[in-house]
């Protein structure tokens, strides 16, 4: 068990340091921040003065590992754009991202849950269409489509919500709304087949063909059954918000962490690109990890290795 | 285990409870075509799909105007059913007169050719890969392992978007960027494919014979997996399409002036709390697109893959 | 159609709702503040170490230079300096105001005016605008109680421009002890002598100003109406249109055209539009750098170019507001833009006779970068498409725009400049002629020194004479297509007061709240 945590933590270190490393050099070849933090109408004089004082004239290993050194010792840096600790920077636009995943699972929970479940219990009826129907549009939406349908109809044509922006917690409904449809089919599909598994396996349909009187009292514990691991597919899900909230959060113009990568990529701030990709990374492998642990839990035949 | 939980997602496992299989006696070919035929899903996303590859194909002759043809004195006319609309220019025109309708019409073009042309890309990756990992294990093994971990960890979007930004926006490099960012499920397929396949009789024979094992992998692995992959190949050209969208409108997919659907919701979303047709009609033209390759995917795999069921 | 009025109809509910609420949410008449939305965040409140057009508009606001520029003409009057003098072409007095305080109630000295200049002279203490001042400043010396004298190098007539634009006077002993950049824009308390002094400073979020009730009265700045002013950062064009709907802000600036047409026929916007000194044009690779046999090394072929772009119908419909067409490489309001040079009017047939002459009958394929304004660079690309080139749009951003030009990768690219708000012609054709600098993209020595020369020269008049013949050489040799200058649209809450200003830098210390 320790060793395969180990061994998971190791990996993600491993990772962590390829994409960090890939980052850099991409960057390092192809854009040259110095303008961007000059400004478009600097003169040359300036953006020379800039790249010197920042260092960006040094060799890209140097800077790298400059960069890595810092970080090891937990000082990530400051932004080059934004002229902050990239930690602050960071820690300001986390709360934001975090209720978008999280209020956006709740949405993906709500709505797919519901329609699995009574999908699998009546195969073939209108319910499992509607659901399925469901799952097949979902999954062809253009999630940031989605959201500029929603601002057209929910925000200006009947103004319920607010447009855009993360103030208070009615800036999070359509986003949430948006994000969280972006799951609902795999969820769905997840639940309908592990429930339809469940229920034509053979202790059910013996029960069923004997008529027996608990049918019901079995249905409730299959369920339990088939549905146990879908928590470790929603610790999975929740990642992937991750990814998804660069999208949403630029549709809505919400300050989280999706749009700050964004603009990050957009002016060369390296600091904050390298520090936003240990962020993601950790949390994948974090949230993978407690998937797995969850599965493990269940069922004690997966060994761990 | 985060490979196999991907792939659960991606709803590669048939949802259509299939029919009761009577076609005894019909070879798999004939059942499988049989099974399509009262296949509604399948029928339908052929159909739309059909429709809209005749567009993509013929767009110089079905298109009525050019559409890189600009107009500006002309910019910002709505539909003919709008107000001020003009029957020259049935759906309107552009921040730049140009007509909407011909650039929906070529956007066609470069959805399929885009989602065709990175589904494919992705499979030569994935395939590759997995008939190596599979095959040679070990080592090999670990090292694609790891880079489906790295692969999986960043948020794929973030990694496109930051590959196009540093290496510059063009079609080919769209096509190339999503391709090499989607190829986890080929290769998962693959790779168990190979592993069950190493463990055989017939390769040792084969092998015997003076064959070399890897040709024999790819002999034997590929045409079994031909199936499994065509349905991967299908979700995925949705995905890369819905990708290229997405990159288009964050702006780093198709560069301007290409008509892009995904471009094209980016222009008018400035404008569109008072021009909303410039955001909702690609908007629709996309969903139709995808939801009938999607139907088409699922289809495929409910008619050929029937042996899930037990 | 039905659903545009639909839409129509709910943003106009929005606006009817949102005005009612806004009354009593966020009622900035009665409190008599004015919040105005930044696009960028501001690194820091100190001019000393900021360049950003954002810094430019607080800092009038909170500092006073020696010089300011007249809102009306745009000459460089004085400031916080009583009276100047010319001793000859590199002395110059300047007299200081002895009325003038600082925010922390210290009044003004020639000692913090040495000081200021002497900081900014030394190399280590990394001020941006450094560099420049010591390309023409020698040294500051205080000749008595009141007056200081100015050491240049070289004759410079933009001394007093630089004065007024770049250098904030900062008090004596302002940054001693710190290191250079690295904690001096950042960890000291701003001090200035501007109308307006700094309450707070939320970096990327938020900076909150307060009037000054020392400021001295002899100031053209005296006596604001407002009394606080918050600028707050708001990146996004669209929430920055949903927070003046909803009066979360009260004025926002670089609306593009589009938009502030659409959003001005809502209850409870204004419009107004300004002119900007800023101009549009496009750089032809005349010097061959991206390919030393590159057609545009062919003056013929920069030439077809000129003609095949239609800058009226750009001009007309995509910049708009009080644009004009620009024909040559200066802003028409500078000094010294004056200019009796070739004019290339629209004529596609003509530029491909040119494009025939030069060789290239059937075009060639090129890439046009772009990093702003993407509709218009896709305008200029269709014009050229026209004319039978074979252009790709290569529209990125900055950052990737600055390091493909400094490698001197680009064939031909769409850009802007707004000269820092300056009205004078050394600020656009100087800027991007007088020296091998990443934005000259000609190797036209001769033409070099015409516009070096006039940087040198005082005499009014010869300076006028070294530009005309600068701007002739430009246009003939049509290194550049000029194409246009920008306007500046703003929108406004109700009831806001606030004269455009002429350079697109707006000066809030002029905004009223009109009595309702």
């Amino acid at each position: 068990m320790l060793t395969f945590i180990l061994r998971r933590g190791l990996m993600a270190i491993l990772v962590a340091l390829t994409v960090s490393f890939g980052t850099f050099a991409l960057f390092h070849y192809a854009t040259d921040p110095a303008q961007t933090i000059a400004g478009e109408d600097a003169p040359q004089e300036m953006v020379d003065e800039i790249r010197k004082q920042y260092g960006f004239d040094r060799p890209a290993a140097v800077q790298y590992f400059d960069w890595l050194g810092s970080a090891l010792t937990g000082d990530f840096g400051e932004s080059y754009f934004w002229k902050q600790p990239v930690v602050q920077l960071i820690v300001d636009h986390a709360p934001v991202t975090i209720t978008l995943a999280l209020a956006s699972l709740c949405v993906t929970v709500l709505i797919a849950l519901p329609l699995g479940i009574s999908a699998a219990l009546k195969p073939n009826s209108w319910v499992d269409r509607f659901a399925l129907s469901t799952a097949v549009s979902a999954q062809a939406i253009p999630n940031f489509w989605l959201g500029l349908m929603l601002i057209i109809l929910l925000a200006v044509t009947f103004p319920i919500f607010p447009v855009s922006g993360d103030a208070t917690w009615r800036h999070f409904v359509l986003p949430s709304l948006v994000l969280g449809a972006s799951s609902v089919p795999a969820v769905m599909r997840l639940t309908r087949t592990g429930l339809l598994d469940v229920l034509s396996s053979d202790y059910i349909r013996t029960a069923r063909a004997k008529g027996f009187t608990g049918y019901r009292l079995i249905v409730q514990q299959a369920m339990r059954n088939a549905l146990l691991p879908i928590v470790s597919v929603l610790a999975v899900q929740l990642g992937n918000k991750l990814g998804g909230s660069v999208v949403t959060e630029s549709v809505f113009s919400m300050n989280g962490l999706g749009r700050l990568a964004v603009e990050s990529i957009f002016n060369s701030d390296i600091p904050t690109v390298q520090s936003l990709i240990l962020i993601f990374v950790l949390t994948f492998v974090l949230l993978t990890l407690a998937a797995d642990l969850i599965n493990a839990w269940l069922d004690p035949r997966i060994r761990m290795g | 285990m985060t490979t196999n939980q991907a792939i659960n997602e991606s709803g590669l496992t048939p949802t259509t409870a299939v029919q009761e299989d009577n076609s005894l006696g019909l070879s798999p070919t004939m059942a499988a075509l049989k099974r399509a035929r009262s296949h509604y899903g399948l029928k339908i996303g052929l159909g739309i799909l059909l429709v809209m590859a005749i567009f993509a194909l013929f767009a110089p002759w079905l298109a009525p105007h050019d559409p890189y043809m600009q107009n500006l004195p002309m910019r910002m006319l709505p539909p003919v059913w709008g107000e001020g609309g003009q029957w020259q220019y049935l759906l309107g025109t552009d921040h730049l007169g140009r007509d909407y309708l011909s650039r929906l019409i070529y956007g066609a073009r470069i959805s399929m050719t885009i989602g065709i042309g990175a589904a494919t890309v992705g499979m030569i990756i994935g395939v590759t890969l997995g008939l190596i990992a599979g095959y040679y294990g070990g080592w090999l093994d670990q090292a694609v392992n790891f880079l489906v971990t790295c692969q999986l960890a960043v948020p794929s979007l973030l990694l496109i978007m930051a590959l196009v930004f540093v290496i510059g926006q063009s079609v080919t490099v769209v096509i190339f960027v999503i391709g090499a960012t989607h190829w986890v499920f080929y290769l998962v397929v693959t790779r168990s494919a190979t592993l069950r396949l190493r463990e055989m009789d017939f390769v040792a024979a084969a092998h015997a014979m003076g064959c070399s094992k890897f040709q024999i992998a790819v002999k034997e692995v590929l045409p079994n997996l031909a199936n499994q992959i065509m349905v991967i190949f299908t979700l995925e050209v949705a995905v890369a399409i819905l990708n290229e969208a997405t990159l288009s409108f964050l702006g780093l997919g198709i560069p301007s002036p290409i008509p892009s659907w995904g471009l094209m919701i980016a222009e008018g979303k400035q404008a569109m709390f008072f021009q909303p047709w410039l955001v909702v009609l690609p908007g629709i033209a996309l969903f139709v697109l995808v939801i009938a390759i999607n139907l088409l995917g699922d289809g495929v795999r409910d008619v050929t893959v029937t042996n899930r069921r037990n | 159609m039905r659903i545009r009025t639909l839409v129509q109809s709910g943003i106009h509910l929005l606006g009817v709702v949102i005005s009612s609420l806004s009354l009593c949410a966020y009622a900035s008449p009665k409190d008599n503040s004015l919040v105005v939305a930044f696009s960028t965040p501001l690194t820091t409140v100190d001019r000393l170490y900021s360049i950003q057009r954002e810094g430019l508009i607080l800092s009038r606001l909170t500092d006073d230079g020696l010089f300011y520029v007249n809102p009306d003409t745009l000459e460089f009057e004085p400031l916080a300096a009583e009276s100047y003098q010319w001793i000859n072409d590199t002395q110059l007095d300047i007299k200081v105001r002895n009325d003038v305080r600082f925010h922390d109630g210290s009044p003004l000295t020639a000692d913090d005016v040495v000081y200021t200049f002497e900081w900014v002279l030394d190399e280590a203490s990394e001020t941006s605008r450094g560099p420049v001042i010591r390309s023409w400043l020698e040294s500051v010396e205080k000749t008595d109680t009141d007056t200081v004298r100015f050491n240049l190098h070289l004759p410079y007539p933009m001394a007093l421009r630089d004065m007024a634009i770049s250098i904030p006077i900062r008090k004596a002993g302002t940054y001693d002890g710190t290191r250079g950049r690295e904690n001096a824009a950042e960890d000291i308390p701003l001090n200035g002598i501007g109308p307006y002094k700094l309450k707070e400073f939320r970096a990327g979020r938020e900076i909150v100003l307060e009037r000054f009730d020392n400021y001295y009265q002899a100031s053209p700045k005296a006596n604001p109406a407002i009394d606080t002013i918050v600028f707050r950062v708001i990146p996004d064009q669209g929430t920055q249109q949903a927070e003046l709907l909803s009066g979360g802000i009260d004025l926002m600036m670089d609306v593009p055209p589009d938009v502030a047409d659409n959003i001005s026929h809502l209850p409870g916007v204004r419009r107004k539009e300004g002119n900007d000194i800023r101009i549009g044009y496009i750089t032809l690779d005349a010097a061959g750098y991206s390919n030393p046999d590159s057609p545009f090394t062919n003056v013929k072929v920069r030439q077809a170019i000129n003609h095949a772009i239609n800058r009226e119908e750009i001009t007309r419909y995509l910049v708009r507001g009080s644009a004009e067409v620009v024909h040559f490489a200066c802003h028409p309001r500078q000094f010294g833009c004056d200019s009796d040079g070739p004019r290339y009017p629209y004529d596609p047939q003509k530029a491909k006779a040119l494009l025939a002459e030069a060789g290239y009958p059937d075009g060639f394929s090129f890439n046009l970068w772009a990093y702003r304004e993407k509709i218009i660079a896709e305008a200029v690309v269709s014009n050229l498409r026209a004319i039978g080139l074979d252009v790709d749009l290569r529209f990125v951003k900055l950052n990737v725009f600055s390091k493909v030009r400094n490698d001197r990768n680009m064939e031909t690219f769409f850009a802007s400049y707004g000269s820092g708000g300056t009205a004078d012609a050394s600020a656009s054709a100087g800027v991007h002629f007088a020296s091998n600098t990443a934005r000259n993209f000609t190797k036209d020595e001769e033409l070099a020194e015409t516009l070096l020369a006039a940087e040198q020269t005082i005499n009014p008049d010869e300076r006028k004479r070294l530009y005309r013949n600068a701007l002739n050489r430009i246009a003939e040799q049509a290194y550049w297509v000029p194409m246009f200058s920008y306007s500046q649209n703003y929108l406004l809450a109700p009831g806001l007061e606030f004269p455009v200003p002429n350079d697109g830098v707006p000066r809030f210390w002029q905004a009223s709240w009109s009595e309702q």
